[in-house]
């Protein structure tokens, strides 16, 4: 990435850009997040270890070990690794959504009464998630291998620019506007969205919300399985990544206002491009432009960018 | 009202029975610890982190205020105390002082912005500001160390005037952490039974009903939680001593998230004594259990999760409820509430 001094228009540009791609990744990783707080009004800390889980799953199944018996994975590894990595961006989800399923069922003790009990609960569960990962993988660092045709840089106007970056920030782009098809423009995003309304109507209705509540909490840990697979190539995947995820996710969320999706979004972007002009003019202190950011907006701003009233303000 | 205060001779003495028979039970660690196979350090810091999660239950237990980044303001502490040893004047007291002002003022700059709130958004905006402290600690090198952490802390003499105590031996700074621990933990008591108490205690309860009493709410949560950053920094000025040096990663959000997991885990919610109980479990599992699997924090997890699930009153909650036939029942539904009132508070 470029690292020249910045100081006309045309020499931020490069900044910019790094800034929108890095928004566009902040918004995919605060989606799950932000469904989970604005459908069922509860706050996911285990993002992040879900998140983490997603990018290790992958690098296993990617690898050159992957957990299969002897001569399935002789066959798996003779496929090419695009095919491979199409794979895993399918089958890593599905494993991370089945823990998310398990924090689910423990989370259903806690439905009408604070949500300050989940946000404990999946702080447990990140705790337990994180060591899970610490035992079978270690501490060291690992690298998620990408296939070539999206993997290297290409030069534009004396800049090196990594093709992966633009991948990443298309690939989340389409998922935030799939994500948004599937709460505004189908049926089951409106059954969703009314459970979070009012659920007793939706249960005198006849719908099986906790099958729904389940749903919703599935989909949000396989959107931060997902996040955690493409963000991987770029952060490089190590115990503490899930912290570094579950950070900025909340931060966006906060920013944009809780329930709002276009909020996230912009939120998203906003974070992004902050950071990326804080690290054009001080490197060192790029990270604590967004507290910065989210402190003056809050001041000003009680429920972030477009946030509506919820239960969770009391 | 509190389960450890019930009877009301008891909150208005400055030492209780309770307190008289821990210090007593403390002061004797030294001559077995070792023979049970542990070491003199983990006493102090049993009683370091203990004194750091009373404080910091001042805000979450007494004034129900869940905040999530209570460890900058241990870290501050941590670090004036050494900066303060190094640049301003080497003496203990002074330090000490040091310690727990910049702590203090760090938290009253916190709670400029953070007092109008509840609940969650309160969660959300503590943790923003531990955070931000967290990056300044470890992104200002020159005077901090950054990750190296601030090094070469001495522990200073304590000096009384006529006689000075020398302090770099384990047990005898262990004695003077255990006076530090007392003398805080006296403070503290007087502080949740006075009148100013009382109301912040009330304003959990219900901020508008305090508030159409005619208390300055603001001003109540404001100063709670300033007093609780103060103190929390004063113990972090004896970690530092403990450490022999200041280290960034008391700040971060999982150091943060564990206090509320011992304070929680302990009973703050219910007791005064909860968070004690759950920094000895917290702190003595890490040393015992740690010993045998390097997963500690797994089984840790679990528990807490198992707490949060089934025993929301805590450790503190089930022993009174067990010693003084209460109910569970009654208990648990004290404790529900008590949870409750953290996000609900206005109600």
């Amino acid at each position: 990435m470029p690292v020249a001094k910045a100081k006309t228009l045309f020499d931020l540009l490069p900044h910019l850009l790094n800034g929108l791609t890095l928004g566009l990744l902040f918004a995919l990783i605060a989606l799950g997040f932000m469904l989970i707080v604005g459908l069922m009004e509860q706050i996911n800390l285990a993002h992040g270890s879900l998140f983490a889980l997603g990018a290790y799953v992958a690098m296993q199944l990617t690898g050159p070990r992957p957990p299969l018996p002897a001569d399935l994975a002789r066959i798996w590894l003779t496929l090419p690794l695009g095919w491979r990595y199409v794979a895993t961006l399918i089958i890593a989800p599905v494993i991370v959504g089945l823990v998310g399923m398990l924090i689910e069922f423990c989370m259903r003790r806690t439905y009408g009464k604070d949500p300050l009990y989940g946000l404990l609960l999946t702080f447990g569960a990140a705790m337990v998630i994180e060591e899970m990962i610490r035992l079978v993988w270690g501490t060291r660092d690992y690298v998620l291998q990408v296939p070539s045709a999206i993997n290297g840089g290409f030069i534009f106007s004396d800049l090196i620019w990594s093709t992966y970056r633009f991948y990443a920030a298309g690939i989340a782009a389409g998922i935030i506007g799939l994500v948004w098809l599937l709460i505004e423009k189908t049926s089951f995003g409106a059954t969703v969205k009314a459970g979070a309304h009012d659920s007793e109507i939706v249960r005198a209705l006849g719908i099986n919300l906790s099958r729904l509540r389940l749903l919703v909490f599935v989909f949000g840990t396989v959107l931060a399985a997902i996040a955690g697979i493409i963000v991987a190539p770029i952060w490089g995947i190590r115990p503490h990544m899930g912290v570094d995820a579950v950070i900025p996710a909340f931060l966006v969320i906060v920013l944009g206002g809780v329930g709002s999706f276009w909020g996230a979004v912009v939120a998203g972007l906003l974070v992004g491009l902050c950071v990326g002009l804080a690290g054009a003019y001080a490197s060192e202190w790029s990270l604590l432009s967004m507290y910065i950011l989210l402190v003056v907006v809050v001041t000003f701003r009680a429920r972030g960018l477009w946030g509506k009233k919820s239960v969770l303000e009391a | 009202m509190m389960v450890g205060s019930k009877s009301s001779s008891e909150a208005a003495r400055l030492v209780t029975p309770t307190m008289l028979v821990l210090w007593l039970v403390l002061a004797t660690v030294p001559l077995w610890i070792t023979r049970i196979g542990l070491y003199p350090y983990l006493g102090i810091e049993i009683l370091i982190w203990s004194l750091y999660a009373m404080a910091f239950n001042l805000v979450l237990g007494t004034a129900g205020l869940p905040s999530f980044g209570h460890g900058a303001y241990f870290g501050i502490g941590a670090y004036a105390f050494g900066l303060c040893q190094f640049d301003i004047v080497a003496n203990l007291w002074i330090c000490l002082v040091a310690a727990a002002l910049a702590a203090g003022l760090a938290g009253a700059l916190v709670a400029l912005f953070i007092s109008h709130r509840r609940g969650i958004y309160y969660a959300f905006m503590t943790i923003a500001f531990g955070q931000i402290f967290w990056t300044l600690a470890i992104k200002s090198h020159r005077i901090t160390g950054g990750e190296d952490g601030l090094l070469k802390i001495k522990r200073l003499p304590a000096n009384f005037g006529l006689v000075s105590f020398d302090l770099t031996d384990n047990v005898a700074f262990y004695y003077f952490v255990l006076a530090a621990f007392a003398v805080g933990v006296a403070a503290l008591w007087r502080l949740v039974h006075s009148p100013y108490g009382r109301v912040v205690a009330a304003i959990r309860q219900s901020e508008t009903r305090a508030a159409h009493l005619g208390y300055n709410v603001w001003l109540y949560k404001a100063s709670i939680f300033a007093l609780s950053a103060a103190v929390s920094g004063f113990a972090g000025g004896l970690f530092a001593m403990a450490q022999l040096a200041a280290f960034p990663d008391v700040m971060s959000l999982h150091q943060s998230g564990y206090v509320v997991m011992m304070t929680l885990v302990g009973g703050g919610l219910v007791s005064f004594w909860g968070p004690v109980i759950g920094v000895f479990l917290f702190l003595t599992a890490r040393d015992v259990i740690g010993a045998l699997t390097n997963a500690w924090m797994l089984y840790f997890g679990l528990l807490f999760i198992a707490i949060v699930l089934f025993r929301p009153e805590g450790i503190a909650g089930a022993i009174s409820a067990a010693l003084q036939q209460h109910s569970l029942n009654a208990l648990r539904q004290r404790g529900t509430s008590a949870m409750r009132l953290l996000v609900g508070g206005g109600r």
